[in-house]
């Protein structure tokens, strides 16, 4: 058995070793080893970094299979031109700074699986309109970064756009919206009280007369600002 | 909670962590290696803002700040424990 005065000597030798200086090894030794190593563990790193990004790692956990579900029947997945965004395409992105900021927050992923947050068809749907409020604040917040990867205004070409879309996207020009405001539930299923949560989001003060605006978006007539303030008023 | 660790680790590992501790084992200053340290904070809000002022957030340029002069501070340490000059 270990004695507790043992295992601190041991403790205490391996510590000194660590600081002693060396003798053996010459700076330029040091330096070009320390180098080498340096490059193989960020490479590892790194690497490690990019595996968790394929789609394979991301559906590994049981309670994704339903994202997964989902996600397949969208046009991310399966489109007349082959390509595709996976998961990480749109949930981590791709400047240094704000990955190692998304991956060190999922973390909290891996403890929700751990405990079965979202193991069977009833939690997931109970907790759908939490995690979508999740996504949909933070892609407001970046100006949903991760869909201007691929999709930017810039080079869309609204003439060979459907007449609906092209109008619309030069509503989100000249009023400055970000993609998420229209383009919710792209890739996943939308509980069935979105569009009120989403506004309370968007807009929580007006929230309670969203309705009829939403009214007349569905009549198809313009929401001018004349239109809002009426309908605020009533 | 989340988004300040998130930060936090970001940092970390990113310029105010990593040169901020580099440049931190360069001194034997313990408020100089601080300095420098959160000044690379500074540098690195600065360059991944594209060098617009209006789009560092606070808590952004805090924690990188804060990250910075740990980390140099404890470049500076090991450089104390660690070396003879």
């Amino acid at each position: 058995m270990n004695n507790p005065q043992d295992n601190r000597n041991r403790y205490r030798r391996i510590w000194d070793w660590f600081w002693r200086p060396t003798t053996q090894f010459s700076v330029g030794f040091t330096l070009i080893s320390g180098f080498l190593i340096g490059i193989l563990f960020w490479g590892g790193f790194h690497w490690t970094i990019e595996a968790s990004n394929t789609e394979d790692f991301c559906v590994s956990c049981h309670s994704m299979e339903t994202n997964l579900g989902e996600y397949r029947q969208t046009v991310h997945y399966y489109n007349h031109s082959g390509v595709r965004a996976v998961c990480s395409d749109c949930h981590v992105p791709k400047e240094w700074q704000h990955k190692i900021k998304a991956k060190a927050i999922a973390v909290k992923d891996v403890f929700y699986e751990l405990i079965g947050s979202i193991d069977t068809t009833e939690k997931y749907e109970a907790r759908r309109i939490d995690m979508a409020k999740i996504v949909w604040k933070k892609m407001r917040a970046n100006d949903s970064r991760e869909c201007r990867n691929c999709h930017a205004f810039e080079y869309m070409d609204f003439t060979i756009q459907e007449p609906r879309a092209s109008s619309e996207h030069q509503r989100g020009i000249d009023e400055g919206l970000t993609c998420i405001d229209c383009h919710q539930g792209v890739a996943h299923k939308l509980p069935s009280n979105w569009l009120e949560e989403y506004e309370k989001l968007k807009n929580p003060v007006s929230a309670s007369n969203f309705g009829s605006l939403w009214m007349m978006a569905l009549a198809n007539k313009p929401a001018h600002e004349s239109d809002v303030v009426g309908s605020l008023e009533k | 909670m989340l988004e300040i660790l998130g930060t936090f680790a970001g940092n970390a590992l990113s310029l105010p962590g990593i040169l901020g501790l580099g440049f931190g084992m360069m001194t034997r200053q313990l408020y100089l290696a601080g300095v420098i340290g959160g000044l690379v904070g500074i540098l690195e809000s600065l360059i991944f803002s594209g060098f617009h002022l209006a789009e560092i957030g606070t808590l952004e340029l805090t924690l990188s700040v804060l990250v910075g002069i740990v980390a140099g501070m404890i470049g500076c340490m090991i450089r104390r424990k660690g070396a003879t000059v």
